[in-house]
């Protein structure tokens, strides 16, 4: 094993990359230590709580937009996703009576159907993903006000409000399941064949396909689990506002690709890391956090955040320009 | 050591390097280099892969400034301030490999991308087209300047990019690796051009690692070895060994490994009748241990041959038997599970993922075998560490990302993934695209190593050189449909070459 030139190039490169992961670990402690000395009524624990429940539900619909981008493409269709998946949870369990859990495995199963035809338009449709899910977004969007005449449907069981209010001892429920879909999805994407799949899929396509991966199977699974996630994340957020609303997702959409983006996954696809999404919510979360408690007007914030995504986009394109 | 200097030449050299060293972080790319070049010579530059030949080209093109040296050019010390507008300004232009044209913009576009001939801000397309036709016609071409670029044949392109330069008026060209993506014909064009060029006393620095050309068409020729310039001269006084072994800083006695087969009758590969939109009636016998070549023009239908074999090219009718049992591959996926791997031409498009370190892309074929419901990360590095050795991988760590190799070492880790598969039958597709001469002889070792081991082996190469060298057998394509086939002491460059053209006896 000679040092040529190459290799000494190439232990750089290497280290640049640790140094993108971490980055937004390092941006999250940065701004949490500056908000905890500079913002009253920050570092205590009802706050941190209450701000990490906030964006659980973001995170974890975010995480299954991860998984579409790492492989190359992009899931327009989950703030429509997350409206149906609401009205439909909704209305099974006020009109027509269903047991809470018989009505969650029903619209979990629509949600991978979704995820599904997503998939199938894009691989087998050769429809570019951007094109393909905008396309189940508009007509699942069109469905959502024909379902529910774009009123919110009400009359849900009590005992439903634990999903998204509730709190096992100390800790919030929906952080709960967060914590629990973030270990899952981290051990997908370190060290399972699957994970490690859509990686190869994402970085090259042909070169996955010629080595003898089911690249169609691998990118319809891609889609599914965003469906599916955004389908977990709808029940949570019904279960919280105790109502099945229509509209509910759609102005999530942005913020969902931002924290996917800002968490370093690459947009071309191959390239990202789970920890990164979980950590790009925390912040948006200490953004949203902060404004708040500074009293700080709201559209402040798409500022703020539209800045802290530029800055850390720039950084990883400069790195990626030297590596 | 430069034997030029003995010609006392009175001439005033076009571009001049004075002692000229560039560093880099870590690196020393160029240590020492004194260079010149006469206007109208065609100087070959010449040295492997990582030997500072692109490092010189970017000096003399503004786009390095040196760390130590002169540069002179023309005669006139530019050393303090020369960028990449001053080279321009010279004349001093390069035509690379990899294309730099807009392919949605028209022939002329192109050609004058950067220049539009303005009046007023209205773009004087008349003027444009005619010198564009001009420069075309100097260089007794006819090429459509109207379609985008895009739907030009790659020599045509390449044309464009050289009119391109000749539309800034250039003194000089480096014509870097051109030839590495053309067939026969159209490399014999560069060669007219080449002349037509040094005749209007315009240089070339030629960069090629197909040696042949450089005694083909250069007058003169350096030599460059890690970073230092071992040797230089006139291509007159040497001969191919020698330069190669200036090239490589050794003897190197055997490009190509003894040829060795043993006799065998068993079969372990039967293709026949395959037919497909691009080929007709294909039969091939391949048995074990034995490296069988295709040789043939561009769209010929090697590469779609193999990737039919391979499960990736639709097939219409026709049979593949794998020892004897006929056999359905419709994708790759099943081509692996009957033990067939496939070498592409292009391994940073096709073979490997350019995201992933080198053990991964090690891993990528075989991903079940080291998948029990959670992958057995130890189980990857180990083989992968015991595979980069046996085929002699130059690497810091196996968590190396791969775009950070050499090519030849690239292409080892593509070979390594298809050993790791427990592929029987290897099919090799340009196997040393793009490699320099020693890591050449290398592959070709490996190559010879794996069928002396039992493997079999299919080998598509536009290098005759190479089909003569390694192959026990060569089938020749013509238009779709296998030509000839040649055995033995029959493999011959003047066997190949008559069917290649289709004019076989």
């Amino acid at each position: 094993m000679e040092a040529t030139k190459k290799n000494v190039l190439s232990s750089f490169s290497i280290s640049s990359s640790k140094i993108k992961e971490a980055a937004i670990v390092l941006l999250f402690i940065v701004m949490f230590i500056l908000a905890s000395v500079f913002v009253d009524d920050f570092f205590n624990s009802s706050n941190i709580i209450n701000l990490v429940r906030q964006i659980s539900f973001l995170a974890i619909i975010g995480l299954g937009q991860f998984f579409v981008i790492l492989i190359g493409g992009i899931d327009m269709s989950v703030g429509s996703t997350v409206g149906l998946v609401s009205i439909v949870l909704a209305n099974l369990m006020s009109v027509h009576q269903y047991p809470i859990f018989v009505a969650i495995i029903i619209v979990l199963l629509l949600a991978l159907f979704i995820g599904f035809v997503n998939g199938l338009i894009s691989v087998y449709g050769h429809v570019t993903p951007f094109i393909a899910t905008l396309i189940t977004m508009i007509i699942i969007k069109g469905v959502n006000y024909l379902y529910s005449n774009g009123i919110p449907i009400s009359g849900l069981p009590s005992e439903f409000n634990f999903l998204g209010a509730g709190y096992v001892g100390p800790i919030p429920f929906p952080i709960i399941v967060l914590v629990v879909i973030g270990i899952l999805c981290y051990v997908l994407t370190t060290n399972m064949k699957v994970g490690r799949s859509f990686y190869a899929v994402g970085g090259n396509l042909e070169a996955s396909k010629l080595s003898g991966i089911n690249v169609n199977k691998i990118r319809i699974y891609a889609f599914m689990l965003s469906s599916f996630l955004a389908g977990v994340g709808a029940i949570l957020i019904t279960s919280r506002t105790m109502s099945g609303q229509p509209a509910i997702g759609e102005s999530m959409l942005f913020d969902i690709i931002t924290i996917v983006v800002l968490g370093g996954t690459s947009l071309t696809g191959g390239r990202g890391k789970v920890v990164g999404v979980i950590f790009a919510a925390l912040i948006l979360g200490i953004i949203d956090n902060v404004m708040v408690l500074k009293g700080i007007d709201a559209y402040w914030q798409q500022v703020v955040k539209g800045v802290i995504l530029a800055i850390v986009v720039l950084i990883d394109s400069h790195s990626k320009k030297n590596s | 050591m430069s034997d030029l200097n003995n010609n006392m030449d009175k001439r005033t050299p076009l571009v001049e390097l004075k002692n000229v060293s560039k560093s880099f972080p870590g690196v020393k790319a160029l240590e020492n280099v004194s260079f010149t070049i006469y206007p109208g010579e065609c100087l070959a530059l010449a040295g492997e892969n990582g030997a500072g030949k692109s490092t010189l080209s970017k000096i003399i093109l503004g786009i390095y400034t040196p760390t130590e040296g002169k540069i002179l050019i023309q005669g006139k010390d530019e050393t303090d301030s020369y960028h990449i507008k001053d080279a321009q300004n010279y004349g001093l232009n390069a035509v690379h490999q990899e294309l730099q044209l807009v392919p949605e913009l028209t022939g002329y576009e192109n050609i004058f991308l950067g220049n539009f001939e303005a009046k007023a801000g209205f773009i004087g397309k008349k003027k444009m087209k005619a010198k564009a036709r001009e420069v075309l016609a100097f260089l007794e071409m006819t090429i459509n300047l109207n379609c985008p670029v895009k739907n030009l044949r790659m020599a045509e392109q390449q044309i464009i990019q050289l009119a391109k330069a000749l539309v800034l008026e250039s003194k000089l060209i480096i014509m870097d690796e051109l030839t590495a993506v053309l067939q026969e014909k159209d490399i014999q064009n560069i060669y007219r051009i080449v002349n037509i060029l040094k005749e209007r006393k315009i240089s070339i620095i030629y960069i090629s690692h197909r040696l042949d050309e450089i005694f083909e068409v250069c007058d003169t020729y350096t030599v460059l070895v890690d970073g230092k310039m071992t040797g230089n001269g006139y291509v007159k006084d040497i001969n191919k060994d020698q330069l190669i072994e200036k090239i490589i800083g050794r003897e190197l006695t055997q490009v190509f490994p003894h040829k060795n087969f043993v006799e065998t009758d068993e079969v372990v590969l039967k293709v026949n009748n395959l037919t497909s939109p691009v080929f007709k009636d294909i039969h091939i016998t391949l048995r074990k241990g034995e490296i069988l070549g295709i040789a043939g023009l561009v769209g010929a239908g090697k590469t779609e041959l193999l990737n039919a074999i391979f499960g990736n090219h639709p097939t219409h009718s026709g049979t593949i038997e794998v020892h004897g049992k006929n056999v359905s591959i419709k994708s790759p996926l099943d081509a692996i599970k009957h033990g067939i791997g496939l070498v592409p031409d292009e391994r940073k498009a096709l073979g490997l993922a350019m995201n992933f370190d080198i053990k991964t892309n090690m891993t990528l074929a075989s991903l079940n075998e080291f998948s029990n419901i959670f992958m057995q990360k130890k189980k990857e590095r180990a083989i992968s560490l015991e595979n980069a050795d046996r085929l002699n991988l130059k690497y810091s760590n196996l968590d190396q990302y791969v775009v950070n190799l050499s090519g030849g070492n690239q292409q080892k880790v593509v070979i390594a993934k298809w050993l790791i598969a427990d592929s029987e039958i290897l099919m090799f597709d340009e196997p040393t695209r793009g490699i320099d001469i020693g890591a050449k002889s290398e592959i070709y070792k490996l190559i010879t190593d794996l069928a002396l081991a039992g493997k079999s082996i299919i080998i598509v190469s536009p290098e005759l050189e190479e089909l003569i060298g390694l192959c026990h057998k060569v089938h020749i394509m013509f238009e779709g449909k296998i030509d000839k086939s040649v055995q033995g002491d029959a493999i011959t460059q003047e066997n190949i070459i008559n069917s290649l053209l289709g004019e076989s006896s």
